[in-house]
């Protein structure tokens, strides 16, 4: 098992240690990328990545590495606050070269237009993080995590986890999470 | 009726792309029903061409705000989002009580896929103290590709109206009616993917014979 973490919290927290802890003490073989130190550069809709440089992007930024770790793992995590119902631009800098993971070319899979996978399925984990309860921004953000596993055709899990409640319960809930990966 | 001032935010980092052709298309409609309209583009913002404190400043001075944007992965493209999380910083109450609305688009037909960058802008609205007043979901925004609506014959027409009908609602302060959504909506019989399929995957082995890629299923990051 091989497990991509993509953290886009805003700083050293109790919340991304908890889950690189959990992850390591189950044995799994684990990449833990901190995106707030990535240099990602943004999707310019080029389009070159389709024919002219397959699933590659041409500009040479850190997105190849997650890629790359991306590609030869069974799961991705993604550990996030909620940012106006789903992910904040930290995240969003890699979310948007995800497409590389599909083909440029189409199928359709249960009545929808899809472009196939190019690594093979896998399961993509979003952890949302946010400050107190809003059940529509959960809602949200739960929806943007599917949409995305839809897309890529990856079994997915989304929660949203609230920043104010008691450190014990976060770490239990990440621990159940995992059986769910691992 | 008073004057008022739409500003449009094109979120699409191509200039001239849908999204543009789009915001454009709002734009003469504006001014043809005597109000004042104004084009951006996100991307000269995040590219440093220009300071969002002057989008800032243009924001405070509209009555209403658009984003039209393109789905990049299931959501708003990075740089809009991070235009946002400027605007929220730095904008305080001042965009309180203005009104906001957005346009999304996607490249495949089903709509339904565009729901969650809607929801990002009506969050954005609600962080900011904006009026939200609705959004519209345009799928195969590829098949326009940037073309102007009057180049586009009776579909052109059907989404100039779908929009006009939008604008007269919001320039009266109004939310989007669902008439409007009904009038820009492609309706493609679910019947129709299997062949559209195949005729799509034509052209991508043409476009890879083109560009003398023909392994473009190859698996990079594994070699």
């Amino acid at each position: 098992m091989s497990i991509v973490v993509l953290d886009a919290m805003e700083g050293r927290n109790s919340i991304s240690n908890k889950l690189r802890e959990a992850i390591i003490s189950r044995g799994e073989e684990l990449s833990y990328i901190e995106l707030r130190d990535m240099n990602i550069l943004p999707c310019r809709s080029c389009d070159a990545c389709g024919y002219r440089s397959p699933g590659k992007c041409v500009f040479d930024d850190d997105m190849h590495d997650i890629h790359r770790a991306m590609a030869r793992s069974s799961a991705i995590i993604l550990l996030t606050p909620v940012r106006f119902g789903g992910y904040p631009s930290t995240l969003k800098k890699a979310v948007d070269k995800f497409m590389h993971m599909c083909l440029p070319s189409y199928g359709v899979k249960d009545g929808h237009l899809i472009h196939p996978t190019r690594y093979g399925s896998k399961m993509l984990m979003g952890i949302g993080v946010q400050q107190g309860c809003s059940k529509g921004r959960e809602a949200s953000f739960s929806r943007l995590v599917e949409n995305n596993a839809w897309n890529l055709q990856f079994e997915y899990k989304a929660v949203v986890l609230d920043s104010t409640g008691d450190m014990e319960s976060i770490g239990q809930n990440i621990e159940n999470l995992l059986k769910e990966v691992c | 009726m008073s004057v008022k001032k739409l500003l449009l935010i094109n979120g699409s980092p191509r200039k001239k792309g849908t999204s543009y052709s789009f915001a454009r298309t709002m734009k003469q409609l504006a001014e043809s029903m005597g109000n004042e309209a104004e084009i951006i583009h996100v991307i000269d913002y995040f590219d440093g061409k220009e300071r969002v404190e002057h989008l800032r400043e243009l924001m405070i001075q509209s009555d209403i705000v658009a984003m039209a944007a393109p789905l990049y992965a299931d959501t708003l493209p990075y740089p809009d989002i991070w235009l946002m999380e400027k605007l929220i910083g730095i904008c305080n109450d001042e965009l309180k009580g203005k009104a906001f609305f957005a346009v999304g688009q996607c490249g495949f037909p089903d709509i339904t896929r565009i729901e969650p960058l809607l929801a990002a802008c009506r969050f954005f609205a609600e962080d900011a103290g904006m009026k939200w007043l609705g959004g519209l979901a345009y799928g195969g925004g590829p098949m326009i590709n940037g073309a102007l609506m009057e180049e586009l014959g009776k579909k052109g027409e059907k989404i100039t109206s779908g929009f006009k009908l939008a604008l007269e609602s919001i320039f009266r302060g109004e939310e989007i009616p669902s008439g409007a959504q009904e009038l820009i909506t492609m309706k493609i019989p679910k019947i129709l993917y299997r062949p559209l399929v195949l005729m799509m995957n034509q052209r991508a082995n043409k476009l890879a014979k083109a560009s003398g890629n023909l392994d473009f299923k190859r698996k990079v990051y594994l070699e």
